[in-house]
């Protein structure tokens, strides 16, 4: 009888516990995602203003051309710098996993990029590529006879920053994946006669495809979502959302405070569209399964 | 029957449950936000009788100075020289850089909306023009307050400059710090007849394409390059309104914008983008690529001359038709937890001792807010005495003929008419 009625309890209990031991780390989360958010919504329809009363209304979201235009650059920067880092990101990871002394020093080149803050990131790409940079220098070129890499129309110095430090980022993610159990898959496939491209298209890339694609959507998120990179070394018209986001919140008049929040809203939106499409992707993966 | 019996559910609760807490946070966090949103009454901060209470409330207290970290000579102003000053009557002065004044303002926002209302992180602001009329419009500045200093005797009580910034009242709510003056500034080794007004500086751009550039507004250089053309354009400072309205900005903006339609195109880069900040601006000109720019703190010039980042044969330009001119202020945000402490820094900061030592181009060269016929001899006798600088004229010749500035409506309305015409190129 005992032994009967402790068994459909234990359960319970487990999950009891297990959701009491991940509150302390969901409430701060939660705190944080549904308060910033909720407040972000609330000021973006007009109910926290500064001044005057709060009174529901979408005209934070109304110059629809302007919010197109930055919304359309802002997913531009963000996929091809995205891109360009998977795909270096997964091809340091497979350098640094293969063990040589080459791949130790990409590997400590890689975990240094990490630890760089963006900040100083797009300073120093900014000291590099600039008409007057360290490269333009090097080269002896003159000023203005140096491509615009820097405040460009083709936001090239942007690109590269991101695309440099999510590289390691994304590197440093799948070797942590792979390292543990990809020796014994690709002895395997190598004694059964498996060349190199075979086993990196065959074994490596499925192995880590769902680490890259987990990485990637945080890259992506991330890069989504930072002005201090692309407001350094972008150029003036047209911005990224977040850029605007920053100008119109920092704006003298108290009125745009309203629109800022409103591409806070559009860029959480874009974000979690793309990461809920990365999820989904994810869980189709063999890998995974 | 044991009672635990009683809580046997189907497994579908258990699903439930588990999303229970995630519930509860959400709760508690919109109950949260509830609490805290938008305070109808901003708080007023404390009242004094006279000064010695002030020094009494402020002995041991910390102030935090938020103000634009930018500039190195400030910095070790502030922390070399007024610092110890205030340690001296028991204020401890800590610094707190920012990046832009619009921060600092920001903070204290955040802090109001979120019912923070008597120990604020800010309790000092180093601030002038539209920032610190949002503040007075949101009510975020403590006010009233300077008449307690004891050094504000020595400031005039007429002088326009400090009892109007930017065309909004100043009622006490911020304490005048230093003077600037807006000035162009020119390499006299390319500029061999540097212009002598503002058209003739934007035909002298037109003259040497890729030459000549201003920060994108809004940046505060940038937008104040805007407010000397629309001068300039409008013949001259007596012919713009000060206070803001549609139908002069209507009547007089169109020609700003198609004069700066016109230069777009001789500018460096022909005027696709443009430098974000001063800073870029003035690396722009450290690099050589542009040989003139402009900047409303010419304070730093002698030192950036000295260390080598601006070349030897750096100018500054004598503009005939007069250039904006400003003051800066202290103010004291109303949600400060050290207002008396903040109060006996701005007195300090006022101080004959301080004013001189921040006007020597080797400290930092900010021009003096003290009415000097006022002083004593002995008093205008430190100031006499300053070294000149070989780069900046001394500040009657730099303010000759001097503009006031605009009313600070007329700041974002030409910031915003700027990104669209000219940026955007609509």
């Amino acid at each position: 009888m005992t032994a009967a009625l402790t068994r459909p309890v234990r359960p319970r209990r487990r999950h009891l516990r297990a959701a009491l031991l991940v509150l302390p780390a969901v409430i701060p989360v939660a705190f944080v995602v549904i308060g910033g958010v909720g407040t972000t919504l609330l000021q973006s329809l007009g109910l926290m203003p500064l001044v005057g009363s709060a009174e529901l209304s979408t005209a934070a979201f109304n110059d629809s051309d302007e919010l197109l235009t930055s919304a359309l650059l802002s997913l531009s920067i963000a996929v091809v710098s995205t891109a360009i880092a998977a795909v270096i990101g997964f091809f340091t990871a497979v350098l640094i996993i293969s063990g040589n002394w080459g791949g130790r020093i990409v590997g400590a080149l890689g975990a240094a990029a990490v630890t760089v803050p963006h900040l100083v990131g797009a300073a120093t790409v900014g000291l590099l590529l600039s008409d007057s940079g360290v490269l333009a220098r090097l080269f002896g070129v003159a000023p203005d006879a140096w491509p615009a890499l820097v405040a460009g129309p083709t936001w090239f110095a942007v690109i590269a920053e991101y695309a440099w430090k999510e590289s390691a980022f994304i590197a440093l993610i799948i070797v942590g994946t792979l390292a543990t159990r990809i020796t014994s898959y690709d002895e395997t496939a190598a004694v059964l006669g498996a060349h190199r491209f075979a086993r990196l298209r065959l074994v490596l890339f499925p192995l880590a495809a769902p680490s890259l694609l987990v990485a990637s959507a945080i890259a992506f998120a991330y890069t989504l979502g930072s002005y201090e990179v692309a407001w350094m070394l972008g150029q003036t018209y047209p911005e990224p959302l977040s850029v605007m986001a920053l100008r119109l919140f920092n704006s003298a008049s108290l009125t745009a405070r309203p629109e800022a929040a409103a591409i806070g809203v559009i860029t959480v939106v874009l974000t979690a569209v793309v990461v809920a499409a990365a999820m989904l992707g994810l869980r189709r993966m063999r890998a995974w399964r | 029957m044991p009672l635990r019996n009683l809580f046997r559910r189907p497994t579908a609760t258990t699903v439930r449950r588990r999303i229970l807490p995630v519930l509860a946070t959400a709760a508690v966090t919109a109950l949260a936000l509830t609490a805290c949103s938008a305070p109808t009454n901003a708080p007023r901060g404390p009242e004094f009788f006279d000064w010695s209470d002030v020094q009494v409330a402020a002995d041991g207290q910390t102030v935090k100075l938020w103000m634009w970290g930018g500039d190195d000579q400030g910095n070790a102003y502030v922390d070399d020289v007024l610092a110890p000053a205030a340690a001296a009557q028991g204020v401890t002065l800590e610094r707190v850089p920012i990046a832009d004044t619009k921060d600092a303002l920001n903070r204290v926002f955040t802090e109001l909306q979120a019912g923070r209302n008597t120990d604020g992180a800010v309790d000092l602001v180093w601030i002038n023009g539209d920032n610190f009329r949002t503040g007075k419009q949101a009510d975020a500045w403590f006010c009233e307050w300077t008449d307690l200093l004891p050094n504000m005797t020595a400031v005039s009580a007429t002088d326009p400059l400090l009892t109007e910034d930017f065309g909004t009242s100043v009622d006490g709510c911020e304490a005048p710090w230093h003077k600037a003056q807006f000035s162009f500034v020119y390499n006299s080794a390319n500029v061999e007849n540097p212009p002598t007004t503002i058209e003739g500086i934007l035909d002298w751009a037109e003259a040497n394409p890729g030459r000549f550039t201003y920060p994108a507004a809004p940046d505060f250089t940038g937008s104040a390059f805007l407010r000397s053309v629309l001068y300039s354009e409008s013949g001259g400072y007596e012919n713009v309104p000060s206070t803001f309205s549609d139908e002069a900005f209507d009547e007089l903006s169109p020609a700003l914008f198609d004069r700066l339609e016109a230069l777009a195109p001789s500018l460096w880069r022909e005027g696709s983008t443009y430098p974000t900040t001063s800073e870029q601006l003035t690396k722009l000109f450290a690099d050589g690529e542009i040989d003139m720019m402009m900047t409303y703190g010419p304070a730093t010039l002698t030192a950036l001359v000295e260390n080598g980042t601006l070349p030897d044969t750096t100018r500054v330009l004598t503009v005939e038709d007069g250039t904006l001119g400003n003051a800066s202020f202290f103010g004291i945000p109303s949600n400060s937890g050290n207002i008396a402490g903040a109060m006996v820094v701005a007195n300090e900061a006022l101080s004959v001792t301080q004013q001189v030592a921040k006007a020597d181009p080797a400290v930092w060269g900010q021009f003096t807010v003290l009415d000097l016929d006022a002083l004593s001899a002995a008093d205008r006798e430190l100031f006499d005495a300053l070294p000149q600088s070989p780069v900046v004229p001394s500040f009657d010749v730099l303010s000759r003929n001097a503009n006031p500035e605009l009313s600070a409506e007329w700041v974002p309305a030409l910031d915003d008419a700027w990104r669209t015409r000219i940026a955007a190129g609509q």
